[in-house]
């Protein structure tokens, strides 16, 4: 930048070089956000709130759904579908039961909310923070869930994103949680092959307490006016577990569709595998693959 | 220049049937095996992949005696379920011969389930069941 470049000849900065601009930006760069009007911000936490975690319930460990509950409760508590949705459920459960799944989640795309709660095979882990509780999942790479309980509402209009825009609050011992925001695609999902999209509109209020000294309790209250004929309510149970072995690890659900391999460079690479429509892999050898 | 485009194009429809027949597609249902059909064979592993959202064990094996031999994928859990069962990315390597029972595809095609392995050299058996694993404090 030349002298005098960026002086505002004609607006009235006559005379302020350009260092003095940049001096007088950068100075306002340095103002804490609060001092520009209308900006929200999530203020620095004090030790209290810090130490305030401390009087919460103990949800450390990591958390491993009861699968046969999931299974059970497929039964005991079904989905209320409407009609529309009912007819298309039949379909799907038919597939099911002849062998020829219909995956909702092939793709790879998360399983998002409320399928997530209900449906996971996977283990789970609850990080609690100065005004917020992240639940962090397994396997598919992006399970993970924001729940603000710094007493913010949620926005006017959200985007809507798998998981939804989840805020909290504490009843005693117990985390209420309300989650709008989900995207219309996003499943309500009886397995891993029966499920619709939502359709949008979707509000799931969730009671999450300890059920038992180690044994997490998530009631659940899924309002789906496209779908369900009223709030449908269920339970999922998730046991605590402290042994290492059961560490959260790293999933990225698309690495299944590749095998590592070394390139003609010698870079260790990934190659796809061959798979059924279906998702499942099959071996290298197409010949082999047809039915027989 | 005419036989290099011509190249390009065979190798883009070569990629273009790979994706068609290829679907980027993996976590699934299990309702696609026969789970009321248990398939015991004798075989090599040839490769052992330890990825999500499925680990997939590639076992050679002659289908029935004399046959000229075969290769199939079983599939399992995530590797985080089943490092909680026990397993690690060694649990097999390639030549390591076994004893395997597994649930076959419904449709025929070269894969299933995997549901236990004994090894022939050792007579140690692997095994998966996630919902053997439902309490608290598990070691």
């Amino acid at each position: 930048m030349g002298r005098g470049e960026g002086t505002k000849r004609r607006g009235g900065y006559r005379g302020i070089t350009g260092p003095a601009v940049i001096s007088v930006m950068l100075c306002l760069a340095a103002l804490p956000q609060s001092a520009n009007a209308g900006t929200v911000i999530n203020p620095p936490p004090q030790a209290e709130d810090w130490s305030a975690l401390a009087k919460l319930p103990d949800w450390s460990g990591v958390w491993t759904p009861n699968i046969t509950d999931q299974d059970r409760r497929i039964e005991t508590d079904p989905m209320p579908w409407n009609k529309a949705a009912a007819a298309q459920i039949a379909k799907l459960e038919a597939a099911e039961q002849a062998g020829d799944p219909k995956g909702l989640f092939v793709n790879c795309l998360p399983e998002g909310m409320p399928s997530w709660m209900l449906i996971t095979h996977n283990a789970m882990e609850f990080l609690f923070t100065p005004g917020r509780v992240t639940i962090l999942g397994e396997s598919d790479g992006n399970r993970l869930r924001r729940i603000y309980t710094d007493g913010r509402a949620h926005p006017a209009d959200p985007d809507p994103t798998f998981h939804g825009h989840s805020i909290g609050h504490w009843e005693k011992d117990t985390l209420v949680v309300d989650t709008v925001g989900i995207l219309p695609e996003a499943y309500i999902a009886v397995s891993e092959a029966v499920g619709l999209p939502n359709g949008g509109d979707l509000h799931v209020i969730e009671r999450i307490h300890l059920d038992k000294p180690d044994m997490l309790r998530d009631d659940l209250e899924v309002i789906a006016p496209h779908r369900l004929t009223r709030p449908w309510k269920t339970s999922r149970f998730l046991f605590r577990q402290r042994a290492r072995k059961y560490d959260i690890v790293e999933g990225v659900c698309l690495q299944g569709n590749y095998s590592e391999a070394t390139d003609a460079s010698g870079n260790a690479v990934f190659v796809p595998v061959p798979q059924t429509e279906g998702g499942n892999t099959l071996p290298p050898t197409t010949e082999s693959d047809k039915p027989r | 220049m005419k036989s290099i485009s011509l190249r390009s194009l065979a190798v883009l429809a070569a990629m273009a049937s790979l994706t068609l027949a290829w679907p980027a597609m993996a976590h699934h249902s299990f309702a696609m095996f026969d789970f009321s059909k248990t398939m015991t064979v004798k075989g090599t592993v040839k490769e052992f992949r330890w990825t999500n959202p499925h680990v997939a064990l590639l076992v050679e094996f002659a289908p029935q005696p004399g046959a000229p031999p075969e290769v199939w994928s079983m599939e399992l859990t995530s590797p985080g379920n089943l490092t909680r069962s026990g397993w690690s990315r060694h649990s097999f390597k390639p030549a390591d011969r076994i004893e395997l029972e597994f649930n076959p595809l419904r449709d025929g095609k070269h894969g299933g389930a995997f549901e236990k392995a004994t090894f022939l050299d050792t007579g140690q058996v692997i095994t998966s069941n996630l919902r053997a694993a439902e309490k608290p404090g598990l070691q």
